[in-house]
């Protein structure tokens, strides 16, 4: 066996908790992050120390601890390294971006932690330079510490829509607008159900307090419905809860309609290490979730291994109250986006391919149900480079709509299950080490 | 909740009028019209398999006034059809009877886009094998003679003439053979004209598993949705013809793996064509190894497609694992490819996958009847040249099943030359 | 050195602060395009943590993504154009 017992795949507070946990119980382990540091995707630690982002204090103690931790723990961390997936003899594939190179790992087990994607439902001219996702814009914002510039419009909707605001506004640049889809308002049946994880309804409390100082508080049940390029500018259509319509002259618009576990190709291989995924990676529940979910992710390495771990009953309890303050926080928000009927033909679905919503109903034939795999094969929907991460729960949506009857596709179905999960250079392929050295 | 207004059959087909076809005068708009409101026949066929060939074969049937209905245990192009390559090419052939069918396949696609029917799904270019050895040289040189030999265009480039038609080889390699006029198809875009084009209804998910028959005779096809009738049936069923067959070892998985890069930039090579390693003839067994070395199953194609992204590959691994893809084997191969074209190694690879070929034990496709019934026939054993041949053969078995003199001699193909006969099973 | 630390953009000199990325330095030189992308949707940064894509540019002949790439003194980076065979 060449490599470490057990891999871990993904900096955030899921990956370095398991880590953590195995190393403790005196597992071999190895940690690989993309990213040049760690931190995942709460807990993005800035360029320059001095100049950071406030965040919760909440957060920023659960962080020191886990980095003390991992810090007099004897985890091997390298980052921007890159999971490329588990190929077909079970070897782990890992993309090294200092020096360029592929190389294989065998490890006994691999824990998946690569954390959430956001889901960012399709609008006209969504694919323009100037519209970011939200929580792209924050990552901008955490590692350089300042406030993105110029006038910015967050909409869609989900809790970050507001943190992302309300972060901005410590910076002094204040969102022109934040559009939540939802035209439900925080009820006393909500807070009830947070009062056990009483550090969500601090956190919004915090946010909510500083966009209306900011005077920007999110207008509810309002949406985008078109943005054009206008001027080196972006010409924004925005229509409110009354149907009216109104135009926004901005230079960013931030979107979001909530969070998927970024799960592309991290099925078990038969040949391959015994594999667990842990963090938003497996059930998207947000950072203390994940902390406690990398602790079952070991445990359940350990127990593989046969080697005895500690109690995990904390961690349980600690999953439980998450996914109940989610599913209570959730009530609050409408993740499903534009009703495409509304959508014009030339709105681009899939943008690797610039694929349009008028060429996938093009391929809807009511008298002959095509399938999923010639809806992808034939209209390149997920075809591209980001393997259909950003289009495929739409286009199946899309086409599920129109089959009345029989089965419709499943996302899975159109967007990418097979290594490599992200594009590979070739030069780094090519410096791969023949496995059996006579070939 | 989505909601979704059903839009009509959008069509992009020019109505113009079809000639040159021997069975019926047909034209294009006819075909809009898909299954259910043709006529009722006389005669129905039940074709086996939605891949390249019986949907070809369910097009000109259906063209010949048969009621066609295509089964396919999966969805259209599920098989070898959805991945591979798309070599329209009598390049790589073994001289003899394939050379000369692939030379005629190549017309037949000219044809098909002339007549309407295949409009954008045909891209004609050259191909060009590249030598890189005095060894690879010899092979080529044999090769280029038996091409030549059958009157395919060839122009040896070597010298200046290679690095200016191709610029982007690599300079360890001597010489090439740019074999001229042939072409590129997708199987799967292919079969998806076909399939818009109409005339024939098409079962996914719906495997075949038998036949009801009576005298001799064959009355109808078991399928996983029922019995249905038929008064003809054939079958195009790929690597899955094993069932069906009493000899179940005469057609063999051969697995290729196959690489797609993402687009090419002003920073990556350009080719006017495929480069074709010399070693993928020995591979393809199309010309003899001359030494173990060669005789390794890498044989490398590097396809220019259409989008601007490469297919390199494949492999051809006795194997029938299908799901998966080798890190030895994909490194292998674009280590290959860099050496034949060095700046390919700025392209990323995006995309990974294998398809099974179906391989005979001659290494030529059989096509005819299968013993045991007069009105069942078969057509598989493409192995890696069914995209290319795929329009062809579905024609002639046409043409075979309506008891027409068929366009091509196709007696090296004949079924009988194995003494087919329906498994007990089926 | 007084020289404030730069990599090349398309030939233009674009200053860092040498914990950053590529994409950080660019959207503070004020530059959004970063490409004609690989199928007519304009390079550009959207997701900022690698799984979109979109921000892919070339760096010392390698395509990577800007997101994640750390950028760093005399790089020298490029747009991504696309050429269709
Ligand atoms: C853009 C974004 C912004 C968010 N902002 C907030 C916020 O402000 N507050 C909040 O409470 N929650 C936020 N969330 C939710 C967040 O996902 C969770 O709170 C928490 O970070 C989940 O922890 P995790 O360890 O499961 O995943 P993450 O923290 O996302 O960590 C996953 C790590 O895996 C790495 N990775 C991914 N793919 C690979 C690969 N192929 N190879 C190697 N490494 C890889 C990533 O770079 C990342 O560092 C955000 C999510 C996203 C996607
Ligand atoms: C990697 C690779 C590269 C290739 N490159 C080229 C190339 O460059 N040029 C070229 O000309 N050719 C190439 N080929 C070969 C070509 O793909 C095949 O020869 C061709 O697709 C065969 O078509 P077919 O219709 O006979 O079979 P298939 O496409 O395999 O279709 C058979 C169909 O039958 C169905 N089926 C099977 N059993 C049953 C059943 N019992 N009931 C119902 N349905 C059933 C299957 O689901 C399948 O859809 C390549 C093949 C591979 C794998
Ligand atoms: S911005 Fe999405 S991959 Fe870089």
């Amino acid at each position: 066996m060449s490599g470490p017992q057990a891999l871990v795949i993904g900096g955030g507070p899921a990956g370095v908790s398991a880590a953590v946990a195995l190393a403790r119980a005196g597992i071999d382990v190895t940690l690989c992050e993309q990213g040049p540091r760690l931190g995942g995707a709460i807990h993005r630690q800035p360029d320059d120390q001095t100049q950071s982002v406030r965040v919760p204090r909440a957060h920023k103690q659960r962080w020191q601890a886990l980095s003390d931790e991992l810090a007099a723990s004897t985890v091997k961390v390298l980052c921007r390294h890159m999971f490329a997936g588990i190929e077909a003899t079970g070897a782990v594939l890992l993309e090294d971006r200092n020096t360029g190179r592929l190389v294989t790992r065998r490890p006994a087990a691999l824990v998946l932690a690569m954390g959430a994607i956001e889901r960012v439902a399709p609008v006209p001219g969504w694919h323009l330079p100037g519209v970011v996702s939200a929580g792209g814009l924050q990552v901008m914002m955490k590692s350089t510490g300042r406030a993105p510039s110029g006038a910015v419009l967050i909409a869609g909707s989900g809790p970050l829509l507001v943190a992302l605001a309300a972060q901005m506004a410590s910076l002094g640049n204040a969102p022109v607008a934040v559009l939540e889809r939802s035209p439900r308002l925080m009820s006393l049946r909500v807070i009830a159900s947070l009062l056990r994880t009483p550090a969500y309804l601090r956190e919004a409390a915090g946010y909510v307090g500083t966009l209306v100082r900011a005077g920007c508080l999110p207008q509810r049940g309002a949406f985008v419905t078109a943005i054009v390029p206008k001027d080196g500018r972006l010409s924004v259509s925005v229509r409110d809860r009354g149907g009216r319509e109104r135009q926004l002259l901005v230079d960013r618009v931030a979107l979001h309609d909530g969070l998927l576990p970024n799960s592309n190709g991290t099925a078990a291989h038969p040949n391959g290490p015994f594999l667990v995924r842990a963090g938003d990676c497996r059930e998207v529940l947000g950072g203390a979730a994940a902390l406690a979910d990398g602790r079952l992710a070991a445990q359940a390495v350990l127990a593989h291994l046969g080697k005895r771990g500690s109690d995990s009953t904390g961690a349980e309890l600690a999953m439980a109250r998450e996914r109940q303050a989610q599913a209570a926080l959730n009530t609050l928000f409408d993740y499903s986006g534009r009703d495409p009927t509304e959508l014009p033909d030339d709105t681009i679905i899939c943008r690797c391919e610039g694929r349009t919503l008028g060429q996938l109903r093009a391929m809807l034939d009511s008298r002959d149900p095509v399938s999923a795999r010639e809806i992808k094969l034939n209209g390149r929907f997920g075809m591209g480079a980001c393997q259909g991460r950003f289009c495929a729960e739409w286009v199946a949506a899309f086409v599920a709509s129109q089959h009345a009857d029989g089965s419709p596709p499943q996302s899975s179905e159109i967007v990418g299950s097979r290594w490599p999960v992200k594009p590979v250079p070739i030069s780094a392929f090519v410096t791969l080490p023949p496995s059996h050295p006579s070939e | 909740m989505l909601r979704f207004t059903p839009v009509s059959f959008v069509s992009t087909l020019s109505a113009g009028v079809l000639h040159s076809d021997r069975t019926s005068s047909f034209r294009v708009g006819d075909m809009l019209h898909p299954q259910g409101n043709s006529p009722r026949s006389s005669r129905s066929v039940a074709i086996v398999g939605a891949g390249i060939v019986g949907m070809s074969a369910a097009h000109f049937l259906s063209r010949a006034g048969w009621q066609v209905t295509v089964y396919d245990a999966g969805v259209v192009a599920s098989g070898a059809t959805g991945s591979a390559d798309g070599a329209v090419s009598v390049a790589s052939k073994k001289p003899g009877p394939l050379m000369t069918l692939a030379v005629a396949a190549v017309k037949f696609y000219e044809q098909l886009i002339a007549e309407g029917v295949l409009v954008d799904e045909y891209l004609p270019r050259s191909t060009f094998v590249v030598a890189s050895d005095d060894e690879e040289l010899s092979v080529l040189e044999r090769h280029a003679g038996e091409l030549e030999a059958a009157s395919v265009p060839i122009r040896m480039l070597r010298g200046t003439a290679l690095t200016e038609v191709i610029g982007a080889a690599a300079p360890t390699a001597i010489a090439a053979a740019e074999v001229q006029r042939e072409g590129h198809a997708v199987g799967y875009r292919v079969v998806e004209r076909l399939r818009r084009l109409g005339g024939f209804a098409i079962r996914r998910n719906c495997r075949v598993s038998g036949f009801t028959s009576s005298n001799g005779h064959i009355t109808g096809v078991i399928t996983e949705c029922g019995t249905e009738q038929a008064d003809a049936v054939l079958l195009a069923t790929g690597i899955g013809s094993m069932h069906f067959l009493a000899e179940s070892d005469l057609i063999r998985p051969r697995k290729g793996q196959l690489i797609v890069t993402d687009r090419a930039g002003a920073d990556s090579p350009h080719f006017p064509g495929p480069l074709m390693s010399c070693r993928y003839l020995v591979s393809k067994g199309s010309q003899p190894a001359n030494s173990a070395a060669a005789s390794r199953s890498l044989g490398l194609v590097i396809d220019p497609l259409r989008t601007g992204q490469f297919l390199i590959g494949g492999s051809r691994e006795d194997r029938d694992d299908r799901e998966t893809a080798d890190g030895d084997i994909v490194a292998a191969l674009l280590r290959d490819a860099v050496a034949l074209s060095p700046s390919l190694a700025r392209l990323r690879v995006i995309r990974v996958f294998s398809g099974l070929r179906a391989a005979t034990r001659d290494g030529m496709p059989i096509v005819g009847r299968v013993g045991g019934a007069d009105n069942l026939w078969i057509a598989t054993g493409f192995e890696g040249d069914g995209i290319c041949l795929g329009p062809l053969m579905g024609r002639l078995c046409q043409q075979m099943i309506c008891g027409e003199p068929p366009d091509q001699d196709i007696s090296a193909l004949d079924a009988t030359r194995f003494r087919l006969t329906l498994a007990a099973a089926a | 050195m007084s020289e404030v630390p730069s990599f090349l953009f398309d030939g233009k000199a674009i200053p860092h602060t040498g914990n950053e990325t590529i994409a950080a330095a660019l959207d503070r030189a004020g530059i959004h395009t970063l490409g004609t992308g690989q199928a007519g949707c304009a390079g550009r940064y959207f997701c900022g943590i690698g799984a979109c894509q979109a921000c892919l540019v070339i760096v010392d002949g390698t395509r990577m993504e800007a997101c994640l790439t750390p950028a760093r003194s005399g790089l020298t980076v490029k747009r991504f154009v696309p050429v269709s065979s």
